[in-house]
């Protein structure tokens, strides 16, 4: 019995943290968007609210909140807010199976870092990541209006072409760590001394691809095509409902699947690999931290780039984005998963 | 306890959007209740221990299928939603008998399945080596004929699909000309 109520505030605290994180820093990131955007169009972005603009966040909060909640008229009020929650829901319930660092003990009990280590973490972080299909079809019905409804059947079909391929392209890794659990891939990497780019640049490149366009980021964001749908399906939100789906879809995905991609790709929270010899790590000062550095690191990093390409690339037609899924991606994610299936067992055993 | 609980909370919320999907008008409407019932199916799944047909339950049947279903109503206009004319309740009172006998056939089924299921030795296996492995060794030894003629039925199915959208761009091209 003690246990359990040992085990039950473990897991609270958990939560506490990872909402922490996830709504916490996804405000947060508005900024950093906005100060990294600046800088690579030569300007310097939000100066006025706090030292270089730090409480702008803030301020955009109290702007959203007091703004006046216009409804559409003939919208469907019910499904118009469902699909806020959709939205919101199916996104952060990811991070529960994103690990952060290896286990620790604190006061004698062994805690994972992790929300709950299920064995088939990888197929729910596409089964909830794909959940947002719902939120922008809904919203863009729900609306009743002709933009948030153009966007919405857009996004609809680059999510359901590019959720395919990035379901594909994680199959390499998984075959090289034998196991589904996010957890247990890091340790995999760690056990073989091995990030899986190395082997699996294509994976990773076409991951990339996929999750750009399941975050809805430029060079993929016709969804939103400020130019001509005016912000897509959002158009008829206005205030704190505006707001959080950008929120939602710009930074808590952003997050999720950086944070997945170095769970595949780049060792979770190990720090640099030289492939097949070993790991070098010039954090070792920080001790028992340095995994939990590493991880949010290269996170980060692949979060900046993120953020790089989508301030420098123009976009691209809803007609060659599907064709890019299914005639180039997803035919180099069949080669790959080929050449690992054969390749793989003569390697490892 | 807590599974208890949590558990007839997910079976209630699918026998409540079950019965939404039949009661409702509006057609997102039931799509939506078909959405919610599929996701409460993979709760029950999540707490019975099936973490991998959960996970597929979700990402098969919640996310593939139904967002088809939403595409199709969503391009329908709002008013025309709302009509219940189209309702075939002829047909629908022919099938049930029909209906009536598969819903037997999966009782029958299911009650034959409790009676042999091997009181526990799955659940031991899947600790043992995991739950994705249990079912692909299932697969691929006990019912491996099963799983080879289902993926031939799927092939058929493709081809299909892609013959009838063939014809389909020939007669389009037929009446431009």
């Amino acid at each position: 019995m003690h246990s359990f109520w040992v085990d039950l505030l473990v897991a609270i605290i958990k939560i506490l943290v990872i909402l922490g994180i996830a709504l916490g820093i996804g405000a947060f990131l508005t900024w950093v968007e906005r100060k990294v955007a600046a800088h690579i169009q030569r300007r310097p972005g939000p100066m006025v609210v706090g030292w270089h603009g730090l409480l702008q966040p803030l301020a955009d909060g109290v702007k959203l909140l007091t703004k006046e909640d216009l409804f559409p008229r003939y919208g469907d009020k019910f499904l118009y807010h469902l699909a806020i929650i959709l939205a919101l829901v199916p996104a952060t319930l990811v991070f529960s199976v994103v690990p952060f660092g290896p286990e620790f003990e604190i006061f004698g009990y062994k805690v994972k870092p992790i929300l709950s280590d299920v064995n088939v973490g990888l197929l729910l972080v596409f089964a909830l990541g794909s959940m947002a299909v719902y939120a922008v079809a809904l919203a863009g019905w729900a609306s009743n209006s002709k933009y948030p409804l153009i966007a919405s059947m857009r996004k609809a079909g680059v999510l359901v072409s590019y959720e395919v391929v990035i379901t594909f392209a994680v199959m390499g890794p998984i075959i090289l760590a034998g196991t589904l659990s996010t957890y247990e891939i890091v340790e995999k990497q760690i056990e073989q001394k091995l990030w899986y780019i190395w082997l699996q640049p294509i994976a990773f490149v076409v991951y990339m691809f996929a999750a750009l366009a399941e975050m809805g980021r430029v060079p993929f964001d016709v969804q939103e095509a400020e130019a001509e749908l005016v912000t897509g399906f959002t158009v008829e939100y206005g205030g704190m409902k505006f707001g959080l789906f950008p929120l939602v879809e710009w930074y808590i995905e952003g997050l999720t699947l950086s944070a997945i991609a170095v769970v595949l790709f780049f060792g979770g929270w190990s720090p640099i690999n030289i492939p097949f010899v070993g790991f070098v790590d010039p954090l070792f000062f920080l001790g028992p931290l340095s995994p939990f550095v590493w991880f949010i690191l290269k996170t980060t990093a692949l979060f900046l780039f993120i953020l790089w390409l989508h301030w420098t690339l123009p976009r691209y037609r809803i007609d060659q984005i599907t064709q890019n899924a299914w005639k180039i991606m997803l035919p180099l994610t069949l080669f790959n998963i080929v050449i690992t299936a054969v390749l793989a067992p003569i390697v490892w055993r | 306890m807590g599974k208890l609980i949590i558990f007839g909370f997910f079976s209630l919320m699918a026998i409540l959007s079950g019965i939404g999907i039949i009661t409702l008008k509006n057609p997102v409407y039931v799509v939506v209740a078909l959405l919610s019932s599929l996701i409460a199916v993979a709760g029950i799944f999540f707490t019975a221990g099936a973490e991998l047909v959960g996970a597929l339950q979700l990402l098969i049947y919640a996310v593939a299928i139904a967002i088809f279903y939403i595409i199709v109503i969503s391009a329908v206009p709002w008013q025309k939603a709302k009509k219940s004319e189209t309702h075939h309740r002829f047909e629908g009172l022919i099938s049930l008998p029909v209906v009536l006998l598969l819903y037997i056939e999966m009782i029958v089924v299911f009650l034959l399945g409790v009676k042999a299921s091997p009181k526990g030795e799955i659940a031991k296996f899947i600790e043992k080596i995991g739950n994705a492995e249990v079912v692909g060794a299932i697969l691929f030894s006990k019912y491996f004929l099963a799983f080879e003629v289902v993926s031939l039925v799927l092939l058929v199915g493709m081809i299909g699909a892609v013959l009838i959208g063939r014809k389909e761009s020939q007669t389009y091209e037929d009446d431009t000309t």
